[in-house]
């Protein structure tokens, strides 16, 4: 076991590597990025402008260059032994790229970058004076944030976010599973029957509802509609309200109180629970159907078990471990939020941080958010492996 | 020169050659191409062709095969229905209001500076006008084809470039048919936004044909850095310039100079005039419309007066609430990245910062209003001069366009060769000995009793910080160039400064203060003084990006990151009290959510920037009409939708 776990950290370790390259090279080698503002307004710029907005987000630097110094916070400068500077000169980079343009004899023509102007490449010697440079994911300094919050720690955005998109996420996940394993083992029991029917006519529905049509619709009803109808309403959006407001048969509520925290909560939770229980009950019916079918059931069965005891002990205990994948992967889900969901009803979450980023081309923050579903990730993949041996004695993890 | 070009055509030969050979040996028809730029061999490439391409020696100097035709050029705007357009995304505008989004020049109809004289051209809606313009051109149409051809049989087809927005996307599509039922096919790309404005893409790299986008009108029509010779971006001057057309036209370009560099009023309208009237012959960019913009707020707010040239809360302490109540409610969709001004101009940011900073003019209804300044600096009022000054070989100037820097970034001296602006107005080569020029020296005086919102006197050491930090290479600004072309700073009180500019440098907008105040006195959470921090530290400061001291009618007392900000009233605000105590700003970045959280009562106000004109507008209308207690407010707004016409290829 402890071999396993020592050869399954080091494979994590070289997934998230391969995983944060990739999408460093992806974020960053798209077209737009933190210089699209210059040319939105008015601006009198010259070339010098340019390099200088360029080397203030490092877009100067070579790509892995830049990744490095998000990755390890090196290289910082010339390499120092004993007072001796060795690579001062060694380019690290290039101020004011040159442009040629090649001309097909088909008519096609293409710009490509060859190499640098005379004169404006980047040294490591350059690097030590730059006040941008962060510590270093792998020490835990996830960098600044380039628009969002411009120039202060990317942590502490994150950080503001994080408890709202747990709470959304971890209510919606416990009520689904509350809810969709039981209609889920239903369902299978009694195959069929009118209730079978139903719950597998709302899943189909509940699965193929867009959700932000879903959460627009609710809006609309339990919102705007209840409210003209002076009916009671629920509060379209946020995580919680700025003013104190009445709603009719439930009366005054204090804005941030816990029962106005509550009120916020029941569309978005509502939308996310429906989406989770229309996929996993379905899931959980068909992992119970295979089981029921097996041997060991109609043991059971034959011994004179209770239907009860037969369906809670010895057929649901096996139909859930395929369902400890669904659950585990959830949890990274649950720490990146329901981009969707967070963005229609307001609710300010990773998720909506996230689409926030991607939408202000703000890298260092969307990177985080990348890296931080990579680990969960990759760790969820490590705890459900082992929680198999757990529930299932047959697997050994050797 | 001419050794390299021998070399060329040897290396030209060379590669026929070993293609010949190649050819021989092999059925696979690949051969070398020497790929040049200028006359310099830059690239070997293997290429699939069969000629050896000639490459011209500069770029972007050969005119587009239709666009580089006036009468091609005309021929769009005549076949381009505008009032269709603009009903095909704003269905709420009526008729009257259609005409008020037209626009014939670059400079909307409510301006100070726009002209409708007879000189101007306009292109009303005239599709056998238009077509007889392609006619003339050699574009004909043949019986019974749909697009027209020229004498070798070419298409006449144009690739339309514009974002993937879906307000685009619609007038676009009807752009496509109108120019269809002229003969021209148009050829529709949608990029995306990050493409389209990128920095190594799209525009700056003028990758497009017909180009459409959008400028945002300002209360001064500017144009300098869209419209003249010298800003035609091109490879040679690393792209650099908003002339994004290629347009040159030294009549044009001479009098957006020129209105761009003098103070007296009826100068500036005349040389707007004679640019329009140029702009509007050459058609080179045609003005489609003014976007529509909507404003929505609760009826219980008073004194609400959002305008198309300034942010609407620029009088938010005039603002009341009908009902008596002290709180107050905006939803914004997108939060400010900071409220480090110097380092952040979203038009968010200035929404909120109008409520902390105040701002030293406000420019209410396309005209300029003294609000922290005590009067507009002008020469009738003696607060700006223009004196005559004599300028020898190396001293400091900006040239003649007003540029205070060469294209590398270098600080301007007079030189040999620097063409400069003479105190007469001309424009000179210097060439030795010395030179008379205009020197600017502006007053700019404060309201007395601006005060801190901790209380302290706004002071002379606040205007100096300011002037230090702001104008440090190293603080993170963009745009230098005012620093750059000032010559000295003189603080002569707590309330007033002189500026002396350089040599030669005539901004229209030198009445608008270039140097803006820091509480110096601040005493930073580590004990520090803001005065001793250094430059490059101020965009992390917490006190400077998240809870700033302002003297604007409000303090932003709370940021929660994503959620919102709560400001409460300034206490010590040179205005007098102000009648909503607080204001809280929810970040709603979803407009729909926005509107219903109007009309759920959440939110009290909702901007032209969350609002927007899309479907929500009639969300809104509709409401309002039902009897919901709003009220929507919807002009044409200072951003407008044009065309821009690329008239050379490369």
């Amino acid at each position: 076991m402890f071999n396993y776990l020592i050869r399954r950290l080091f494979q994590m370790a070289i997934v998230l590597f391969l995983s944060t390259m990739a999408s460093y090279a992806l974020l960053n080698l798209a077209p737009g990025g933190p210089l699209t503002f210059l040319t939105s307004v008015q601006r009198r710029m010259n070339q010098e402008d340019i390099a200088r907005v360029r080397a203030y987000f490092e877009l100067d630097l070579f790509l892995p260059v830049r990744f490095s110094r998000w990755l390890t916070g090196f290289p910082r400068g010339p390499i120092t032994v004993g007072g001796q500077t060795y690579f001062a000169d060694f380019v690290v980079g290039c101020r004011q790229p040159r442009e040629v343009e090649i001309r097909y004899s088909d008519g096609r023509r293409e710009l490509k970058t060859v190499g640098c102007r005379e004169g404006q490449d980047v040294t490591l010697a350059d690097l030590v004076d730059r006040p941008r440079s962060s510590k270093g994911i792998i020490f835990g300094d996830l960098g600044n944030s380039w628009q969002i919050t411009r120039d202060r720690p990317v942590s502490a955005v994150v950080v503001s976010r994080l408890p709202r998109t747990l709470q959304l996420m971890m209510i919606s996940l416990v009520l689904s599973i509350i809810i969709g394993i039981p209609i889920g083992v239903i369902s299978a029991v009694r195959q069929y029957s009118a209730f079978d029917y139903t719950v597998t006519s709302m899943a189909f529905f509940g699965s193929s509802m867009p959700t932000f049509f879903f959460a627009l619709l609710m809006i609309l009803i339990f919102s705007i509609t209840f409210k003209r109808m002076g009916w009671v309403y629920l509060p379209p959006g946020n995580a919680e309200s700025v003013k104190d407001y009445v709603i009719p048969f439930i009366g005054a509520v204090d804005a941030g109180s816990l029962k106005d925290n509550i009120l916020h909560l029941i569309m978005p939770v509502s939308v996310l629970t429906l989406f989770n229980v229309a996929g996993w009950s379905r899931y959980v019916r068909t992992s119970m159907l295979e089981v029921l079918r097996q041997d060991y059931v109609r043991t059971a069965r034959a011994k004179g078990l209770i239907e009860r005891v037969v369906i809670a002990k010895h057929a649901l205990r096996n139909a859930l471990i395929p369902f400890i994948t669904l659950v585990v992967f959830s949890i990274p889900a649950a720490f990146g939020g329901a981009i969707i969901t967070e963005t229609v009803f307001n609710w300010p979450g990773m998720g909506r941080l996230y689409f926030d980023a991607l939408g202000r081309t703000d890298y260092p923050v969307a990177m985080a958010l990348l890296l931080i579903t990579a680990v969960l990730t990759v760790v969820a993949t490590l705890v459900c492996d082992v929680l198999y041996t757990v529930v299932d004695p047959r697997i050994r993890l050797s | 020169m001419r050794n390299h070009k021998n070399a060329m055509v040897a290396l030209a030969f060379l590669t026929i050659a070993s293609v010949l050979l190649a050819a021989c040996g092999t059925q696979v028809v690949t051969q070398i191409v020497e790929v040049t730029k200028e006359v310099e061999v830059v690239q070997t490439q293997l290429v699939e062709a069969t000629t050896v391409v000639e490459v011209e020696a500069a770029s972007f100097t050969k005119p587009h095969p239709l666009l580089g035709d006036i009468r091609v050029r005309q021929g769009i705007a005549y076949c381009t229905n505008r009032p269709q357009l603009i009903a095909s995304v704003y269905p709420f505008v009526d008729a009257e209001g259609q005409q008020k989004q037209l626009m014939d020049t670059n400079i909307p109809r409510a301006s100070w500076a726009a002209y409708d004289g007879p000189e101007i051209q306009k292109y009303p809606f005239d599709a056998t006008k238009g077509q007889a313009l392609f006619d003339e051109a050699g574009w004909t149409l043949a019986e019974g084809a749909t697009y027209r051809t020229n004498a070798d049989g070419d298409e006449m087809n144009l690739k339309f470039t514009t974002t993937t927005a879906a307000f685009r996307q619609t007038w676009a599509a009807v752009f496509e048919k109108q120019m269809a039922a002229c003969g021209l096919r148009i050829i529709r790309l949608h990029a995306p936004a990050s493409w389209w404005f990128g920095s190594t893409t799209g525009l700056r790299h003028r990758d497009f044909e017909l180009g459409a986008y959008a400028w945002v009108g300002e209360t001064d029509p500017k144009g300098q850095t869209l419209y003249a010779c010298n800003q035609i971006n091109v490879p040679e001057n690393g792209w650099a310039g908003q002339n994004y057309m290629g347009w040159c036209n030294q009549v044009a370009s001479d009098a957006i100079n020129a209105a761009n560099n003098t103070l007296v009023r009826e100068e500036r309208i005349a040389h707007y005039k004679t640019f329009q009237i140029e702009f509007a012959k050459d058609m080179v960019s045609l003005p489609v419309f003014q976007r529509a913009e909507g404003n929505a707020a609760s009826s219980n707010l008073v004194n609400f007066k959002p305008s198309a040239t300034e942010y609407y809360t620029w009088n938010s302490y005039e603002w009341e609430l009908a009902d008596g109540g002290d709180t107050l409610v905006l939803a914004l969709s997108q939060e400010p990245a900071s409220m480090y001004s110097l380092i952040e101009s979203a038009a968010v940011q200035r929404t909120v910062g109008w409520m902390i900073f105040d701002s030293s003019m406000s420019q209410y209804d396309w005209d300029f209003q003294p609000a922290a300044v005590a009067e507009l600096s002008s020469v009738e009022n003696g607060m700006i001069q223009i004196n005559e000054v004599e300028v020898k070989e190396g001293d400091p100037v900006v040239d003649y366009s007003g540029t205070p820097t060469d294209s590398e970034g270098n600080l301007l001296t007079l030189t040999s060769g620097l063409k400069v602006k003479t105190s007469s107005g001309e424009d000179v080569e210097f060439s030795g000995g010395t030179v008379k020029m205009n020197q600017l020296v502006a007053t700019y005086e404060f309201q007395p009793t601006l005060t801190w919102s901790d209380g302290e006197p706004v002071k002379k050491a606040d205007f100096e910080l300011a002037y230090k930090n702001d104008c440090d290479p190293a603080s993170g600004a963009v745009d230098y160039s005012t620093c750059q072309s000032i010559q000295s700073v003189d603080f002569t009180s707590d309330n007033e400064y002189t500026v002396t500019y350089k040599p030669g440098y005539m901004n229209s907008l030198s009445f608008i203060p270039p140097i803006a105040t820091y509480p110096s006195h601040q005493v930073l959470s580590d004990g520090r003084k803001l005065a001793d921090v250094p430059t490059t530290e101020w965009s992390g400061l917490k006190e400077i990006a998240e809870t700033p001291l302002g003297f604007g009618p409000y303090i932003l007392t709370n940021w929660e990151k994503g959620v919102k900000l709560e400001l409460t009233a300034n206490p010590f605000y040179w205005r007098g009290e102000n009648k909503v105590k607080n204001i809280t700003i929810l970040i709603v970045q979803d407009t729909q959510q926005a509107v219903a959280q109007l009309l759920s009562g959440d939110v009290d106000v909702i901007g032209s920037e969350t609002l927007g004109a899309g479907a929500e507008v009639q969300t809104v209308i509709d409401a309002q009409a039902a009897g919901d207690p709003i009220q929507v407010l919807i002009e044409p707004s200072a951003t407008w939708e044009h065309i821009d016409m690329n008239l050379f290829v490369p």
